[in-house]
């Protein structure tokens, strides 16, 4: 009989295993909303220990990356939390920036954090319907991913695709924002707040929700901080540690923005965290979008900027420049630089080691999927199973970035 | 700066356990000896007040004597400090003290580091393979061993330039 | 009630009508009812997988295809939908589910990783579900976009309406899912 191999360690002599039962949940189950498994020891309807397997969709991104030019590691890192796929692209980018040493003009920095922001409400509104969903309200979620569709909407005027994104490039964008892309973003602005009101009318003040979230997984500030949980986990925990206040990157210190906190670190607390944020990011948005700044759209980092595409299709030198620049033969410092960004799950660093060549050395994730879902047993021992299954789905863990 | 105040009082505790100093790189960068680095970290812990883990991660250099290395990145939340500690071991003997017992959020990612390789964590409850199958039986992010699955059969090399 | 003119039902396959009678063969009979009831179970695993929760949402609505059931246990499902990358690891899991599900059943796989390991040529990535189980219908992409996964589904459903009924019987087939490992024993009715 396997033992309970948290760090939570429980005191299970051989008589009391013989009474409990073990139940396991997943890979394939439409409650862990991605492949990870946990197999739980239950005494008759209580949760008494719970053991984890991931690494059901390990796709060595690490591995990858030392072979791959700088450029070509912006796709990978679509796929790490792939419901907001642009905050990992622009923190990469921002990752190589720093390796380099380059400095974007502030129309970049506003233009980058109005993606960002779009990003982190389309991950937020997947993760609130999905507690709603998950607690049997399926309303919330059909009415919310129209939402979403109308911000791929924009993901395509802005760079094409409207999932894994691959959006921008080093030192700012390949194209600024079309009148298309700043009309949809602005009608999006206009018409969240309605549907915004109209989910949380559903769900904040309703009883039966409320009742089965408040005081259902819950974890202190202290045991957070121990297990090192970052972003809006830690933050319903009591903790207001957030990348963007702390070490602002993209010009986020000339806006004014509210970081929001909760009391007890349980499932109501995060999503109420996750609602507020959202309220938040548009906020920024409107700021970024009234005040955008002019200037260019990109930086001429030398080696990186990729020529305009007319001339790499006219002119011989843009074309022998772009398949150089795309094909990695050019040369980078040699340094080791730790970048990060706030994901919507949280700091999400990237440690580059670079030996000068046109690859990284050593390309290291610092997911934080993958950290604070370990204490995911911790945080269900002592009860029921139906307040695991809301308690895993409202810690966000997304399988792309468990696994990278 | 400040980290020159925390480097005078690490010097002063630690004296010959600390290899290197790099204080240009973009985080205040510390090379130690692998023996002391349980040492250091809850020193950095408890009197420094670095409370919060940000990463641990491993790195291979094969032209080095001691090739394997865990590289650490602490948080001091309050004064907004970061530090990077460095360690490195050899492959013959590649054990570490595991930090689980200061930070419970270690406890992943020395199973990870220990994954990908093959670092022994002394002290850690359940160092098995997390990401990889457990079946497998080499450390695949050790420089030596290729990215592509070794076993294909169905792969062309004249298709691939090889 | 509603305007018929401006709803267009199924069509109906060919056959003999007449005055209160319609005549077909039961295989297209079946098929008929078959393809436009079909209940999938989407196991998805990574961003392909969103992009089917797009699918399903209200936009591009898969439910209008009859798909409006999802299962999520085996024994209730007609189609296998893989979407997104399966690491070796999780293959042996894929046919066990596939095994699970009960005759007829269809597989189809949403997305470049599932067709062919996708851009992970990596030792953890199986390099397409066809290693492990038979696959209908391939549904290139990374991800693919709805319209893409929802033109799939009617390939699938072209499959279902014409597919003869003693198929799953034949021997062609049984050596078909013996070379793949898959366990035939109970099929000799």
């Amino acid at each position: 009989m396997k033992t309970i191999n948290s760090e939570h360690h429980l005191d299970l002599t051989q008589e009391d295993e013989k009474h409990y039962s073990t139940l396991n949940l997943g890979p394939t189950h439409p409650a862990t909303h991605g492949i990870f498994q946990n197999v739980l020891m239950m005494n008759g309807e209580t949760i008494v220990g719970a053991e984890q397997t991931i690494g059901y969709i390990h796709r060595a991104f690490e591995k990858i990356a030392e072979r791959r030019p700088y450029y070509q590691i912006t796709t990978l890192t679509d796929r790490l939390n792939y419901c907001s796929s642009p905050i990992n692209n622009i923190g990469w980018h921002l990752a190589v920036e720093k390796l380099l040493g380059v400095e974007t003009s502030k129309r970049v920095d506003y233009m980058r954090i109005i993606v960002m922001e779009l990003a982190r409400i389309a991950d937020h509104l997947v993760c609130n319907s999905v507690i709603g969903v998950d607690s049997g309200a399926l309303t919330g979620f059909v009415y919310v991913f129209q939402e979403r569709e109308k911000i791929y909407e924009i993901y395509e005027e802005l760079c094409g695709a409207r999932l894994t994104t691959n959006l921008g490039r080093v030192g700012g964008f390949d194209r600024d924002f079309s009148p298309a892309a700043i009309q949809k973003i602005k009608a999006l602005m206009k018409r969240l707040p309605k549907v915004l009101h109209e989910f949380e009318n559903l769900l904040m003040r309703n009883r039966i929700f409320m009742d089965r979230t408040i005081n259902v997984g819950g974890i202190s500030a202290e045991r957070a901080l121990n297990y090192s949980f970052a972003g809006p986990n830690l933050r319903a925990a009591g903790v207001d540690y957030d990348v963007r206040v702390q070490e602002p990157y993209s010009s986020y210190s000339d806006f004014d923005f509210v970081v929001p906190v909760g009391q007890n670190g349980d499932t109501y607390d995060r999503f109420c965290v996750r609602e507020t944020e959202m309220w938040e990011s548009m906020k920024l948005i409107n700021n970024a979008l009234d005040n955008l700044p002019e200037g260019k759209f990109y930086t001429n980092v030398p080696a990186f900027n990729l020529p305009p595409k007319q001339d790499v299709y006219s002119k011989m030198e843009p074309l022998i420049s772009h398949f150089k620049m795309v094909m990695g033969e050019i040369d980078v410092p040699k340094k080791e630089i730790y970048s990060a960004v706030e994901g919507a799950n949280g700091e999400l660093g990237f440690y580059v080691v670079s030996d000068g060549g046109r690859t990284p050395y050593r390309l290291h994730f610092r997911r934080p999927g993958f950290i604070y879902y370990q204490a995911f047993p911790e945080m269900i021992t002592g009860s029921s199973l139906s307040d695991a299954i809301l308690t895993m789905s409202s810690m966000n863990v997304i399988a792309g970035e468990l696994d990278a | 700066m400040e980290y020159t105040i925390l480097l005078q009082e690490l010097k002063n505790k630690f004296e010959d356990k600390i290899l290197s100093v790099d204080e240009a790189a973009d985080i205040f960068t510390l090379t130690v000896s692998s023996e002391a680095i349980k040492e250091i970290v809850s020193y950095l812990k408890e009197q420094q007040s670095f409370i919060y883990l940000t990463d641990l991660c491993g790195i291979h250099y094969p032209e080095q004597e001691k090739e394997l290395g865990v590289i650490y990145h602490l948080h001091n939340l309050v004064a907004n400090k970061r530090i990077r500690l460095k360690t490195f071991v050899s492959k013959a003997h590649p054990q570490i003290d595991s930090i689980v017992s200061l930070f419970s959020g270690a406890n992943w990612m020395e199973r990870e580091t220990f994954d990908f390789y093959g670092i022994d964590f002394v002290g850690h409850p359940n160092l098995i393979r997390i990401l990889n199958v457990e079946y497998m039986d080499y450390h695949p992010m050790r420089k030596e061993y290729p990215l592509e699955d070794a076993t294909r059969l169905d792969k062309d090399d004249r298709f691939f330039g090889r | 009630m509603s305007d018929k003119d401006k709803y267009t039902v199924v069509e109906a396959p060919e056959g003999y009508s007449g005055s209160g009678f319609f005549a077909t063969t039961l295989d297209k009979a079946v098929g008929l009812a078959r393809k436009n009831s079909m209940w999938p179970l989407p196991f998805a695993t990574s961003c392909c997988g969103i992009e089917f929760m797009a699918t399903m949402g209200a936009n591009y609505d898969l439910g209008r295809f009859g798909a409006e059931r999802l299962s999520f246990s085996p024994r209730q499902a007609d189609l296998l939908m893989v979407m997104g990358t399966i690491a070796k690891k999780m293959a042996p899991v894929v046919q066990q589910i596939y095994e699970q599900m009960a005759e007829p059943r269809w597989v189809i796989a949403v997305g470049a990783c599932a067709s062919s390991g996708g851009i992970f040529d990596t030792y953890s990535v199986l390099q397409g579900i066809d290693k492990v189980v038979p696959v209908d219908v391939y549904v290139p992409g990374c991800p693919p976009r709805p319209e893409q996964i929802i033109d799939g589904f009617m390939k699938i459903q072209e499959l279902v309406g014409n597919e003869p009924l003693r198929r799953r019987y034949s021997p062609e087939y049984k050596a078909m899912l013996e070379s793949y490992g898959i366990k035939t024993d109970s099929y000799d009715k």
